[in-house]
């Protein structure tokens, strides 16, 4: 079996672009996800049974449905619903909200490790609700929820590969025409696959930096 | 409102006022109709055997846990309902907030923020709350700090920090805020015993200055040496009230006889 490696170099722009594409929907996707998840979160622990209610359907839904699912809802089952929304913003909402799920979880996890009894400190001490989450709460949380999340944010980035279904230029999207256009399919693939990791492991970098950043501070 | 306590209308009034409070958590009766009046300046100690619910009271008298009957007012405002017609109904956030910024609360466990350092915890409040600049919070910190003895750790955070360095650094966090009633929840029962005594050490101070004080405590001795009043709680209720001399040296219930009797066989 032989490598052409000047296949690649020939798609080279293409495949650029489609790794422009993936980089920013994920970004964006990720983004979404950490605000609804936090904010999924924050709800939760509101002492409203209802809000409380809505809040675990929201993350049953998203954990209990396959991503693909959801994003064939959102694509082909919005226009019947008056939503009719570009490719992209599909696949950034779909993502952005499906990780959401995830992400409550996580920071769901992160407020119960704080103790109580900090928070009745900052009660009785008249500190705002807002304050308490951003000064006392998040800060102390950093440590346990950044390797979850940087994982979280490494499995958004993997499923983003399903955008290409709905006709997202992304990475995979993109592999494939080359692949179509080329009949080589172990160039393309391993390309791909390189480009993919390269993304992967700078999100584990930035990640493992901002996990020592923050054991440090604490 | 701290204008017109320190200016002398609430005289006579007292700063505390509990009136036939009751808290049930579920079936269980935890305090079964409890009057109490603290008066300025006055130290106020709640003895009594483990699960006789004054740590309840307490955390019910500074609304940490909302009570079922009767009322709590500081100084002279309901604190945790609004009344209506006899009708208690929950206060908002804010107004509760309001009523409870003359208290100063210390608790078993310290709570010390442990991502800030010792200054960092007892400047908090002064930031987010009063809104002062960091210059102006860190002066009023380091003063507090300076009343507990532990200026020099200010730029240390708890976990460096001993047992009882930590409960003094609560205490500043708790007095920062100027408060006009200190409560204080158990606050030896986590030291070991050779650190129990800087912590009460202060406490003393602060009664001599005129704190008024609300202390829930194991301490026998301080209770003796410093209180106005004792109170002995057993089973939810006040079983005696009175001076010092008069629960520790003249109790007239069976009850208080065998919890002084089982604690003076400890003691020795």
């Amino acid at each position: 079996m032989s490598f052409d490696i000047d296949i690649v170099f020939r798609y080279g722009p293409l495949l650029l672009s489609g790794l422009w594409t993936t980089v920013y929907v994920c970004a964006l996707a990720s983004l979404l996800a950490v605000a609804a998840g936090l904010a999924a979160a924050l709800l939760y622990g509101l002492p409203f049974r209802a809000v409380k209610l809505l809040c675990r359907a929201y993350i049953e839904i998203m954990r209990g449905t396959p991503i693909l699912i959801l994003l064939f809802i959102l694509y082909y089952g919005g226009p019947s619903a008056g939503l009719t929304l570009e490719a992209e913003t599909v696949g950034i909402v779909g993502l952005g909200f499906y990780g959401g799920g995830y992400f409550a979880e996580i920071f769901r996890a992160g407020f119960q490790s704080i103790p109580p009894g900090q928070i009745e400190a900052a009660r009785m001490l008249g500190i705002p609700r807002p304050a308490i989450v951003a000064r006392i709460q998040i800060p102390q949380m950093l440590t346990l929820i950044i390797p979850p999340s940087t994982n979280q944010v490494i499995i958004l980035t993997k499923e983003s590969a399903l955008l290409s279904i709905i006709t997202v230029a992304e990475l995979t999207k993109n592999t494939t025409q080359m692949v179509n256009e080329t009949f080589a399919v172990v160039e393309p693939y391993v390309a791909v696959a390189l480009l993919y990791w390269l993304i992967i492991e700078g999100i584990a970098l930035a990640g493992g930096a901002l996990e020592r950043r923050f054991s440090r501070a604490s | 409102m701290s204008e017109e306590a320190e200016s002398g209308t609430m005289e006579g009034k007292p700063v505390v006022l509990v009136e036939g409070l009751h808290k049930r958590f579920g079936a269980t009766h935890v305090l079964k109709g409890i009057d109490l009046a603290v008066e300025k300046s006055q130290v106020v100690c709640v003895i009594g055997p483990s699960g006789s619910g004054k740590s309840t009271l307490l955390r019910c008298m500074a609304f940490l846990d909302r009570y079922d009957e009767g009322r709590v007012f500081i100084e002279n405002r309901l604190l945790g309902y609004r009344e209506t017609d006899g009708e208690l109904t929950r206060d908002s956030e804010r107004n509760i907030d309001s009523v409870r910024s003359v208290i100063g609360m210390v608790f078993q466990h310290y709570n010390l923020w442990p991502h800030m350092t010792a200054l960092g915890n007892v400047t908090e409040a002064l930031r987010v709350v009063r809104k002062l600049g960091r210059r102006e919070a860190e002066h009023i910190g380091m003063e507090m700090l300076g009343k507990v003895g532990l200026n020099d750790k200010a730029h240390d955070h708890p976990a460096r920090l001993s047992g009882g360095q930590q409960q003094r650094t609560a205490i500043a966090r708790a007095l920062a805020i100027r408060p006009h009633v200190m409560f204080f929840d158990e606050p030896t029962s986590a030291l070991d015993p050779e650190l129990v005594g800087e912590v009460l050490q202060v406490m003393q101070e602060l009664a001599s200055e005129g704190m008024t004080m609300v202390v829930v405590t194991h301490e026998m001795g301080f209770a003796a040496h410093v209180a106005d009043e004792v109170v002995f709680m057993d089973d939810g209720e006040v079983v005696e009230r009175g001076s010092p001399d008069d629960i520790f040296k003249r109790p007239r219930s069976d009850r208080l006889r065998e919890f002084l009797d089982t604690w003076r066989s400890r003691a020795i």
